[in-house]
């Protein structure tokens, strides 16, 4: 079992579009996928109009009193599944700490609760709330691959080094980060000069934007992935590339 | 179609039909249900293009994509490579599959949405239609398959539609269904029915009968060379037949048996040369991979030699049972017992004292036959020469057929202890046979080959080696033999035996 997160320290760049637009795709190419909504905000949950609800919230899933395959949901797509969201995520980081006595154990905790899904899904997408938290540290530690979509600016590009330079500080195995363009506006000058320049000048940064339309906005009026309602809109083709790029990072 | 879905939306849910999907489906077996009786089912799926091969056994189904048009029936070695193949195999043996009926199907999916549009449930609406061998009404089907995390909602689903008694919960498969509609029924051809009482000659008629049913119901499946059993079973008829006429026969019309047992002697003999080719073929990779100086590829011409052998004689043995003889034997045999069978019995109780019943005969026949084995049986010593342990085998099968025969009139417990009994002796009794018959052909193969060409000195070595692992079988066979008398010959035969005579 591979498992992907789409983190950003900032909100509103992407994150959630490319954890359920990726998921799709991956369950389409016939991976056995679970997408888990770890954002109380519940974004994901809302596009694959599944209510934000786990029983026992977040306290009784990270104890593990209550089995994590109990919460599961299947989508309306073949062979893909959800862990909602649920409000009490908010409070994850202290039942993370609460539960676990030393902090290495809590920044582990997330990673052990997905060891029991192994047998059942192929690859798991972590769709992570925009902070730099216990929460975000347990992502970090359980991803194979953490995809981070930046915004072609470069203040944006100063918090992807702050967040390379945190997972060098991993002492254990640390995840791939594979940066890739969102919310590209080619109308923007300095948008087209980072996208051209920029993958060719740093490694982890995929050449391919995913491009701001009103499109992929559409997602929470059609509550579904795109690549289901526009599966060859110019949107939809470069997630299909960063499906791609993710596959050989996986298969790497 | 969806306004027997009705009742699911009165509980807040919306219906989404899919796309309406039509197929036909081939549902498949061998003659004798071997996939059946297995538990299995195997259907040929089509809608466009040569369709989909799927097996379902034990809860798991496989499926394999045909990439060319597939003629049934089929042999296992005539199934494409792929899961069904492997996973049918074993069930089919050397039996061929073919279709037990055929039906048209209109598929759709209807999504369960709830109030958030959320499929909760997947509804598998199926319309069946029965085409081949018979048409049926449309049987309707559904089957709910929640959505993980949505089981509440599929069982408020399934509650509605039962309280509505649109449907009913289904109690066989859907193939068992369109069997029943369209009157195909999943047994062999039932035994004659005999009771003890029925006067012998009738009795005797009516197993006779039997026979020649079974040896015209394999006829179309050898000409067609659909798999080797077919002659195999058309071969047990004819034998059954000619036993039960040398054991019984004499309760028949003196003329009738005169007349018509040469004609079953012939149709013995015509079916033997490619029966034998068969069983060689059969085996043959089983011997060939139990070569030890050897290798398998060396046996290779040997194979095409008996491949092209066995050609020419199924060719002769097709125009043998496509020819008058063939027809007027059967036919005219089977009248003959039809109307004995049928024939008015005297009213006058003396006169029908005259013919003795059914049980009578089976008693005495019984004591008669197992008498004369047990003598033959007792003179067999290590050092008997062939001849008489294959006379031995003989007399055997007589007394088998003699048994299947009494069945009917039997206590079940007490024939199959008396079948055990006699098996026993009859597996050694063979292998000393085939070890012999088998060592024997090899050595006239052999010469046919050269006479042929020149076949590859592998070959012959291979075919020498062969030879000598049926003299050793043989040999193994007259040792096991002295020990398998022993206990043939003990109390507890002669005890079992008696006890199932009335």
């Amino acid at each position: 079992m591979k498992i992907v997160a789409s983190y950003n320290v900032k909100g509103g760049v992407g994150k959630t579009t490319a954890a359920v637009n990726l998921a799709y795709l991956s369950a389409q190419h016939g991976s056995r996928t679970l997408i888990w909504d770890l954002d109380p905000q519940g974004a994901a949950t809302y596009l694959f109009r599944v209510k934000p609800r786990v029983k026992g919230g977040s306290a009784r899933l990270v104890r593990g009193t209550r089995p994590i395959d109990a919460a599961l949901k299947g989508t309306d797509f073949e062979g893909l599944d959800l862990l909602p969201a649920d409000f009490t995520y908010r409070n994850m980081d202290l039942d993370l700490a609460r539960t676990h006595k030393s902090g290495r154990q809590a920044a582990r905790a997330l990673a052990r609760l997905l060891g029991d899904l192994a047998d059942h899904y192929d690859v798991v997408f972590l769709d992570t709330p925009p902070s730099l938290s216990l929460v975000s540290e347990n992502v970090l530690n359980a991803a194979d691959v953490v995809l981070v979509p930046i915004i072609p600016t470069v203040l944006a590009l100063r918090t992807y080094d702050q967040l390379a330079e945190f997972v060098e500080t991993f002492d254990q195995s640390r995840p791939r980060l594979h940066a890739f363009f969102s919310m590209a506006d080619r109308r923007k000058a300095l948008h087209r000069e980072i996208i051209a320049t920029l993958p060719q000048q740093r490694s982890g940064i995929s050449p391919t934007a995913i491009p701001a339309l009103s499109l992929i906005e559409q997602m929470a009026v059609q509550r579904a992935p795109l690549p289901s309602y526009a599966p060859r809109s110019p949107a939809a083709l470069a997630y299909h590339s960063l499906w791609t790029e993710l596959t050989d990072l996986l298969g790497a | 179609m969806l306004s027997a879905l009705e009742p699911i939306t009165g509980r807040g849910y919306e219906l989404s039909p899919g796309v309406r999907r039509v197929r036909t489906v081939t549902y498949l077996d061998t003659v004798d249900w071997r996939l059946r009786d297995k538990g299995m089912l195997l259907s040929h799926e089509r809608a466009a293009g040569p369709g989909t091969l799927t097996l379902t056994a034990d809860g798991n189904s496989f499926s394999t994509t045909l990439t060319a048009q597939q003629q049934w029936p089929a042999r296992v070695e005539q199934l494409p490579d792929g899961d069904v193949r492997s996973a049918a195999g074993a069930a089919m043996w050397v039996r061929a599959v073919g279709p037990i009926l055929r039906a048209r199907t209109v598929t759709r999916e209807v999504a369960v949405l709830n109030e958030d549009g959320k499929t909760v449930l997947r509804i598998d609406w199926a319309e069946s239609t029965g085409t081949e061998p018979a048409r049926t009404t449309p049987l309707v089907r559904v089957s709910l398959r929640p959505v993980l995390g949505y089981q509440r909602d599929a069982k408020r689903a399934e509650k509605a539609l039962l309280a509505a008694e649109e449907f009913v919960p289904a109690d066989d498969t859907l193939y068992d269904e369109l069997m029943h509609a369209a009157g195909v029924a999943a047994e062999e051809a039932a035994a004659p029915g005999i009771t003890p009482d029925m006067p012998a000659d009738v009795a005797v008629a009516t197993a006779l009968r039997g026979f020649g049913d079974a040896i015209l119901a394999n006829v179309n499946g050898v000409l067609d060379d659909i798999d080797t059993e077919f002659l195999h079973d058309l071969r047990v008829a004819v034998r059954r037949t000619r036993s039960l006429l040398k054991l019984v026969g004499d309760v028949l019309p003196p003329r009738l048996t005169a007349r018509y047992t040469p004609g079953f002697k012939w149709l013995g003999d015509i079916t033997t040369p490619t029966r034998d080719l068969d069983v060689y073929l059969l085996e043959l990779d089983t011997l060939a991979s139990g070569l030890i100086a050897g290798e398998p590829a060396d046996l290779d011409p040997f194979a095409e030699h008996l491949e092209a052998e066995r050609e020419k004689a199924r060719r002769a043995l097709a125009r043998s049972l496509r020819s008058q003889r063939f027809s007027r034997l059967l036919d005219g045999w089977r009248a003959a017992l039809t109307e004995i069978i049928e024939a008015d019995r005297p009213a006058d109780e003396e006169q029908a004292d005259e013919q003795p019943d059914a049980q009578s005969l089976a008693a005495d026949r019984i004591r008669r036959m197992t008498k004369k084995l047990i003598r033959k049986a007792k003179v067999i010593t290590p050092d008997s020469p062939a001849e008489a342990v294959h006379d031995l085998r003989k007399r055997c099968k007589e007394l088998r057929y003699l048994l299947e025969f009494v069945k009917p009139m039997s206590e079940p417990a007490a024939h199959r202890a008396v079948i055990k009994d006699l098996k026993k002796l009859q597996d050694i009794l063979g292998s000393f046979q085939d070890g012999e018959v088998q060592s024997e052909a090899l050595r006239v193969f052999a010469e046919r080959m050269q006479e042929a060409g020149k076949p590859p000195a592998a070959t012959l070595l291979a075919m020498g080696e062969l030879s000598a692992g049926f003299v050793t079988m043989q040999r193994q066979a007259r040792h096991d033999l002295t020990g398998a008398l022993e206990q043939f010959l003990g109390p507890d035969t002669r005890e079992r035996i008696k006890a199932l005579l009335p």
